[in-house]
Order: C-alpha cells, then structure tokens, then sequence
C-alpha cells in the first residue's frame, strides 16, 4: 500500500485548522496519535510493504507524527479554548474545606509588636502573672502607702506570699515585675521583651478593663542612653504604625525610671479626630534605686524601659472604638483579623 | 467603680486659673502656647476651659510634684520655662505673743509640725467678691470668709489650714493623737464616720474635732456666730494620712497635699499668710500663738552631678553654664567645678534626692524634643532564655488555624456560680481578696467556664456553629498552669456539595488534638476515662507515659443545660502545656522511603464493642514482623449485619521492605498469621 502524505499532510494541517475545543483536539490527536491512529496504521503497513519503499514509509510516518505533535502543541498553547464542551464547571462557587481559623487580633497585636524588637535583638520572657509586693512594687521604687501606687490600684488574692509574712499575694498591675525578675536572675548586658496579661481594679467601660495585656522592654548595659530610647521608640512607631507617624517624647514620672517620659503620637496621621495626641507609651531611664534593690554594683549599669498596652495598640492602629470587643469574641469580630 | 475608688480619682486635676496666675507672672504666652509648653515640660494640660471670663487649664500633676498643686508653684514652674520673673506675695512675720500649752502633740512622727493661730473678735461673713471668683474658677465653693481664706491659701502656696471655732474647743486645747477605737466624728460634709486607732485625729479634751489632715468636724466648725478662731497649720505624715483615706473612703483637696508631702517650711508661711488674711478680712486681731516643731529644720542636702554624667545618660552635650542656669530658674543653689556642679534643691522639692533627680530636671529644661535620635547596641544577650514555650504555643496557634479554630481571649476572673454550673462545685481555687464585684471573684481553675460563657454569648446572637481555642492560664495555690481549651459545636463546615450538613462529633475534636500532639512529635495515649464535666460514654484521658496531658470529649449535657445551651451538643478538649513544655524535644532523622512496591491488603473483620481499635493494632504490629509496615484504619460498621454486641471495622494492612520486592506467598503468610491471632487473641470473626 502506499501512501500519499502530501495529501495527508495537508488533510491534518486542514483539520487542526478548525479544531476550536479541547475535545475536537483530543479526537485529532486519538485520529492520527492513537493506539489505533493513522500513523500507527502507517508502521502497521510496513510489515507488507516492498523493500524498496520501507525507508520512505517510515519516514513518512516519522514526519507525519511530528507534524500532528506540533500542530496540537501549537493549539495546545492558546489559539483554542480548552474548555470541556460537556462539563462547564461554575467557578464562582465556593471552594470547600475546612475554613480558615483566626488567631486573636490581640495575639497578632502582641507578636507584631514583639517581632519588631526580636528583629532588633531583644529576647521575649514571659514571667507570673501571680506576683509579690515586692517585685511589683517595692523593688521598683513603689513604696508600700506612697502616692505613686495611685495609677496602680492592684487586685489582691486570698493567699500569703509565701517570701513576705502578713503580706498577700497580688495580680500584677503591670508587667514590670518581670524586669525586677529577669534583674535579680541575671546580669547585664541585657534586652528583653516581658508580656502578658495584668490586672487593675478599673471599672469595665469602652476603654478600661480589669484585664488587659502588656508588652514592655527592658536593655540594660554600662551605657544606655535617653537618646538611644528615643531612637528605639521611634523606629519602633515607624514600623508599628507605619513610616508617616509623628510622635513626641513628654516628660513624665513613673518611680522605676528617670528621666521618665509618655510617648504621644498624631491622632492626625492615624485618622483619628478625637484629640490631636494620643498616649501610645510610658518610658524612661531605669532609676538607679531599682537597680539597687535587685543587687547590682552601685553605679555600674545604665538602662532603659519601655511598656504599652496591647489592647490601646490595637485599637488605634485598626480603629477598634471598645476594649469590650476584645474578651467578648463575637465571632463575627474573630473572623476580621 | 467603688465609691472608694472613684474618690480616689476625683481630685487628680490641678486646675490653674490665668487671671489668679497673672498675680505672680505674666508668661506672655497664648494659652496654645503656655499649654504645649507646660506639657512638654512635664505638666500635662488636659483641657482647656472658661469660667466667669477666667481661662482655667485642668493639669495632671505627677505625684512627684506636689510643689506644682498651687498656683505659686505653677508660676516658679512657667518662670522657670519661660524666664520670667515670679512675683511672691508679701507675707508678713508676725510677732505674736506666744500662748503655752495650746497644743500637745502625742504622735509626734505623724505630726512634726504644727502652729495654732488664735484670732479673736472675729466677723463671718461673705468672702469679698474677688476671693470667690477666683475660688468658683477652681471649683471650690465659697462658704465664708474664714473658711475660703483657708482655701485660697491652699491653692495659692499649698500649705493645708484649717479653721476652728475656738469656743467650742471643749477645754481651749488641741491634741494631736490616734483615735480611740469606738470614737466616732460627724465630719463637714455631715457624715458620721467611725474612727479607729490606726487614724490620727485633732482632738480637744473629749472628742475628737477634725481627723488629721482630711477633714474638720462639724460640731467646731466656723459659723455666722463665731466670734474666736483657732487657725490650724501642721504637717502631717504621708503615710498616715493615706492610710485613713483609704480606710474612711475620704479625700479632701487637704489630704491629697499631704499625701504627696507638703512641704515643712511652708508651715509658717501658710499660718502667716492666712493670718494677714483674716485679720484683714474678718476685723478680727491676733491673740496668741503656740507652735510645735519636731525636728526644725530638715537640712538640705548637697547634691553633686558630673556633667560627664548628665551627657552619658541623656546622649547630648550640656554646658555647664547653661545647666546652671535652668537649675538657678527652678529655685537650685548652683556652684560650678571641674566638669561637675554641686546643687541644693529648693525646700519644696523632696522629689530632689539624687544626681538622676537633677539630670531629669536639666533634661526637661533642655526638652525632650531636643534629644537626638539613635539607636542602642544591644549587646548578645546574657540570657539562656528557654523560647520553648512560646514556639510550642505559635506552633499550636498554627495548627488550629489550620483546623479551622478561631483564638478567643476570655476573661480569667470569674465567679463561683459559674463554677457551680459547671459542676466543679469543689474545685479548689483563689479567691481575689478585693474583687470589685461578684462576677469577678476568683482566678479560674478551669478553662471550660469561661469558654462556655463566649459560647453562650454567640449562640444568643444566633452564630451556631464555632470552633474555639485559648491559650491562656489556670490559677492555683502552687501556681499559674498554662493550658489549651477547644470548644467546638455546630455544623461540622459548609461543604455545599454533600446535601446532608453534619454536625461536629468527637473525632473532629479528637483529630485537632492528633495534629496538635503530631505537631510536637508526641505520641500520646487515649483512654477512656471520667470526668465530671464529660459525658460518661464520650470522655477520654490523654496520657504520656503514664502523665496525665488532657482530656477530650462531649460536655455532659447536665451542664450544658444550666448554661441554657438547648440545642447542640459542645465537645471540649483541655491540654496541659506544663506538662508538655518539659518534655525531651523530639529530633528529627531523615527515615528511608522505600523504592520497593507495596502490597496493600484489607482486612475486614468483627469484634465485641468493647475492644479498642488501638488493641487490633498493637495485635497486627506485634506479628507483622519486619515487612509490615502500617495498619490504616477504614471505617467502623455498627449496623445489624454482625452478631450482637460486635462492631465491624475494616481496616488495611501495608506490606513493603526497604531493601527487596516482596513475594507474594511471604505477604500471604504474614497476613495470614495476624489473622489468625487477630481471631485467637481478640475473639475477632472474619466478615
């Protein structure tokens, strides 16, 4: 038999010409490719041909295959739709599995503010949440009946500190504790991240909770520097809130630092209206009688503090107008974050 | 808030009028400007107001600074930002003729000084209109003319007086004592408080007539009929003073100065100062005076500060002059050396006690603003901190995301009734000693009563189906224990595609808690177990080598009906992580993947309900010998084509060596023989 495969040629060239699905395409391909296909009908042939015509047979075949091979890739590779003609699937429907969960916006407040000092060296600890009187206030400059324990109205438990006779166990109030902690367990050079929930007997509204979250920082070196602080913050701020933010470093008193300052930043910038400056930070110098009271050599070490509320972060940075929000877990409020 | 509480914080604000302030300096400012200026020096202004025509601005003062509680101070405040010089009241210095006896003071830690003042012949009557402007601008009532004398004194230098009805003083005598237990006192406002003996009071030879330091009592206070005036000037101790506070649930404009210390020289200058006043005022003359004073004179001590010191700490450079300049305008006594100054702070200012107290001072002259900007070198930290629990709790966080569990945060202060219906009426816990309600009196011992109370919460607002996991703190006597809670309910998820829409059960629960465990490579150990808030058929222990890690399961239903959730059941799980921080980590070694073929062979069989699929398990590993290489559990038949009291499970068994490709037979044989033990050791029928 012979065959004619400038006719054949031309036959498949036409053909692929008018294939516009992908079924079209696969019926060529079955029609010249396939097990049963016309090149393998051509190499089938060979069996009975003459000698003589062998070589130009297999070639043909050869030519053949490659030609159909390029015509499909070439089809293949856009000039058709590869739309299934039966099975049009609707792509607007939902995908399914198991739904995404969501980490609390505060834990992501938490370890986004976290991040930004790790980055920077500072190692995260996280210490008790039950606390003596003395590593909450008395080892940082907070006498027992002083004034300054006003901004730390303190809830405290049935139970005995076990190292202070008479003396009850406490709540933090704040997460400073674990500086006086990490101090009395450590020597310098150090810089660490505390964080975690503290406690304040605030009556529940808008923006106070008797439970809420902190993050507060603590280097410690022979030479820490006021100017190193400021610096520290604001880089701090430029990351957390974005490079566009203004802040402003105002004296202030807390008893374990001095100089002691709270940082304000723009409301402006943020969006907000309410008032030109919000508080964002409470930070300062370590005071040297907090130094003195968790043993160091007098005079050796300088060091800097830094503390914020996570709730207050968080809710300035995505406009989250009630602290309730946070404990009350809605889910409608977990799936936004 | 508490009354107590909220007494505490009403009187935070200092208000300063400018008009009152213009009778010491004139800041030529703008009230913008005098308000950014006092704030960046450290004296927040926090609103802005007009009263009668008067600019008042509300400040917060730091509990450092109890020079700046009056109008004076503010002024030698803003003198020394501004430059400007502060114009000081005359105050005369009288010469009285000294009365003996007129005061014992039996206390005399908590009352170093104190000066009585007798004014006779006195007329009460209205203030002048002046006086009580500039009292109403503050907020202080006008009462009468003796009595505002004592307050604008207060607010004008800050020294506390009070003002008795000298006749009234039962033996013309004053007694500075503690108060007797059982004494009680109807103070100025009309309320009878009981007094005890941690409370110092002013007593004549009765009773007492004024508690120290807060407030005078009514029975000797100044009427339209008072004719002899005892002018009280003291200065009490801190502490006592703010003991009594808290314990009477009372402050006054008066013990918040004490409080934070008022100043011991400014004793005499108040009793002076008022003095003028009432006699000018009341036409009445000054009779006598008797005065006590401890220790006369506190000396000021010298504080010496290396410039190199202040430039190290603030990171900038500071002259010498120019520091002794700022330091001069806030009232120090300034000598200059070599590289150092030696200063002596104004008496006012007890905040002064070391070289960081004057560095703060000279950094906020300076301004804050002004300090550059740099970055610290933070050293390699001295510190082997174990990052174990924190990478175990984000790797936990990951793997409920991923299962589709949303954190919830709850609130760990609860209340016994919670507990009640949780049926944990006997669980042991700590109890917060000044709760400030009843719905916050203990710290948890359980996760499960503050998770049910969000489940409630949504269930209320018609969101059904959740899945919930905190991370967060158990408290007990020996300590803090950080564990995790799941709680799941509701449809099991959205998948369109299957009609029938399955509520979650216990293996969605139970696979969570497999990932959880798989994540930090612990292969734990389930059995069935009870526990009080469990369904009894649907609870189960998780253990590790014998250490109880947690439990699962279904909460009971009793429960869930005192918690009003009617209509879908709530599966719990609870893991321990204390237990599993100190666990050996596990490591990880590259583990072979065969190239070899496996043969894959299905086993379906039936058993008594009461054997664990875990035991069908351990039975073909334990005579699967080497080229058994899993059991994969397919599924549980529990319908009626088996005997009685058996459960149907199919399950596959996968055969495959590392180094050869298996014989059919030996597959065969192997099979066989776990079969065979499968039916001798367990019972188990073939299907």
């Amino acid at each position: 038999m012979l065959w004619n495969f400038q006719d054949i040629h031309l036959q498949a060239q036409a053909e692929a010409k008018a294939i516009d699905n992908s079924q079209a395409l696969e019926a060529f391909r079955l029609k010249y490719l396939g097990k049963k296909g016309l090149v393998a009908d051509i190499f089938a042939s060979l069996g009975k041909a003459e000698a003589a015509d062998k070589a130009a047979i297999g070639k043909g075949a050869n030519d053949l295959r490659t030609l159909v091979e390029s015509l499909i890739a070439e089809k293949s590779s856009g000039t058709i739709s590869t739309k299934s003609a039966v099975e049009l699937i609707d792509v607007t429907l939902p995908g399914t599995g198991t739904p995404l969960g969501h980490t609390h916006i505060l834990t992501q407040t938490m370890n986004e503010i976290i991040a930004v000092f790790e980055g920077m060296g500072f190692v995260a600890i996280e210490t008790p949440e039950i606390e003596t009187e003395f590593h909450n206030f008395t080892g940082l400059n907070i006498p027992i009946d002083h004034p300054s324990r006003d901004a730390f109205d303190t809830f405290y438990l049935d139970a005995e500190d076990p190292t202070a006779k008479g003396r009850r166990l406490l709540l933090r109030s704040h997460t400073s504790p674990g500086q006086v902690r990490i101090m009395k367990a450590h020597k310098p050079p150090m810089a660490v991240i505390v964080l975690g929930r503290v406690y304040r007997p605030d009556a529940v509204d808008a923006s106070h909770s008797f439970m809420f979250h902190q993050v507060e920082g603590l280097l410690v070196d022979e030479k820490a520097q006021f100017s190193q602080l400021k610096g520290l913050l604001t880089e701090f701020c430029r990351r957390f809130f974005g490079p566009k933010v203004i802040m402003r470093f105002r004296p202030h008193f807390f008893p374990f630092t001095e100089p002691s300052a709270e940082v304000d930043i723009n409301a402006e910038v943020l969006g907000i209206q309410r008032k030109k400056w919000l508080e964002i930070l409470g930070c300062g110098m370590v005071n040297p009688k907090v130094f003195d009271a968790v043993g160091y050599p007098k005079g050796k070490y300088k060091g800097f503090a830094f503390g914020m509320g996570v709730e207050r972060m968080a809710m300035l940075k995505y406009g989250i107008n009630d602290i309730r929000l946070f404990y009350e877990n809605d889910v409608r409020f977990l799936k936004q974050f | 808030m508490t009354p107590k509480q909220l007494l505490c914080f009403q009187i935070k604000i200092m208000k300063l009028s400018l008009n009152w302030l213009k009778d010491y300096i004139d800041p030529k400012l703008s009230t913008n400007e005098l308000t950014e200026r006092l704030t960046m020096a450290g004296l927040e202004v926090e609103s802005v107001e007009t009263i009668n025509g008067d600019t008042v601005l509300e400040m917060e003062i730091t509990p450092n600074r109890p020079d700046c509680l009056n109008i004076l101070g503010l002024a030698r405040e803003i003198g020394s930002i501004t430059g400007k010089t502060v114009i000081n009241p005359k105050i005369k210095s009288h010469k009285i003729p000294h009365l003996k006896n007129l005061i014992q003071i039996e206390n005399k830690k908590e009352c170093s000084r104190y000066i009585g003042t007798l004014i006779k012949d006195v007329q009460i009557k209205n203030a002048p209109l002046e006086m009580k402007h500039r009292l109403t601008a503050l907020g202080i009532n006008a009462i009468n003319n003796a009595v505002d004398i004592t307050n604008f004194v207060l607010m004008e230098i800050g020294q506390p007086l009070h003002v008795f009805d000298f006749d009234k003083l039962v033996g013309g005598k004053i007694f500075v004592r503690r108060a007797k237990d059982g004494e009680s006192i109807v103070t100025l406002d009309g309320i009878e408080r009981k007094l005890d003996s941690s409370i110092l009071v002013i007593a004549d030879t009765q009773k007492p007539v004024a508690i120290a330091g807060i407030m005078g009592g009514r029975d000797t206070q100044i009427t339209a009929s008072t004719k002899n005036i005892l002018l009280e000037s003291a200065h009490f101790e801190m502490g006592i003073i703010r003991r009594a506070c808290r314990s009477l649930g009372l402050r006054s404009d008066s013990s918040y100065r004490f409080e934070r210390n008022v100043n011991f020289e400014g004793v005499l200058t108040g009793a002076n100062r008022a003095t003028d006043l009432l006699i000018a005022q009341t036409g009445g003359h000054l009779s006598r005076r008797d005065e006590i004073s401890i220790n006369a004179k506190s000396i000021a001590t010298k504080i010496k500060v290396k410039i190199a010191d202040i430039e190290s700490l603030l990171g900038i450079a500071v002259k010498p002059v120019q520091a002794k300049t700022w330091l001069s305008r806030l009232g120090f006594k300034v000598t200059t050396s070599a590289g150092a100054l030696t200063v002596t702070a104004p008496d006012n200012r007890a905040d002064i006690q070391a070289d960081v107290d004057v560095i703060e001072e000279i950094a906020r002259m300076i301004g804050f603003d002004h300090i550059p900007l740099e970055l610290p070198h933070v050293n390699m930290v001295n510190i082997v901190v174990d990052q174990g629990p924190r990478e175990i709790k984000n790797k936990i966080r990951k793997v409920l995301m991923a299962g589709g569990v949303d954190e919830i945060i709850t609130h760990n202060m609860i209340n016994s009734k919670m507990l009640i219906k949780t049926k944990m009426p006997d669980i042991k816990y700590i109890r917060i000693f000044n709760p400030l309600n009843q719905d916050q009196e203990l710290m948890r011992p359980s996760m499960l009563p503050s998770m049910l109370q969000v489940a409630v919460t949504n269930i209320n607002r018609g969101q059904k189906d959740f899945r919930f996991f905190e991370i967060g703190k158990r408290y007990f006597l020996d300590g803090e224990k950080e564990t995790v809670g799941i709680l799941l309910s509701g449809r099991r998820s959205n998948d369109w595609r299957s009609s029938k829409k399955d509520a979650v059960e216990v293996f969605d629960l139970k696979g969570l808690v497999d990932r959880i465990l798989e994540s930090l490579g612990i292969n734990a150990v389930y059995a069935p177990n009870s526990f009080a808030v469990l369904d009894a058929g649907c609870a189960a222990s998780i253990t590790l080598n014998g250490k109880y890690l947690g439990s699962f399961g279904k909460v009971d239903r009793a429960i869930l009906n005192n918690w009003d959730i009617k209509n879908q059941d709530i599966y719990f799980a609870g893991i321990h992580l204390d237990e599993i921080y100190p666990l050996p980590r596990k490591t990880l070694k590259y583990q072979l993947s065969s190239e070899f073929p496996a043969i894959v062979r299905d086993v379906s069989l039936a058993v008594k309900k009461e054997t664990p699929y875990k035991k069908i398990e351990e039975t073909c590993i334990k005579h699967g010998g080497d080229i058994l290489k899993s059991v994969n559990f397919i599924e549980q038949y529990l319908g009626d084509k088996i005997p009685a009291g058996t459960k149907g499970l199919v399950f596959s068994c996968q055969y495959q060596s590392n180094t050869r490709t298996l014989r059919e037979d030996e597959t065969a044989q192997v099979h066989e023989r776990i079969l065979q033990a499968l039916i001798q050791d367990l019972g188990a029928i073939r299907r």
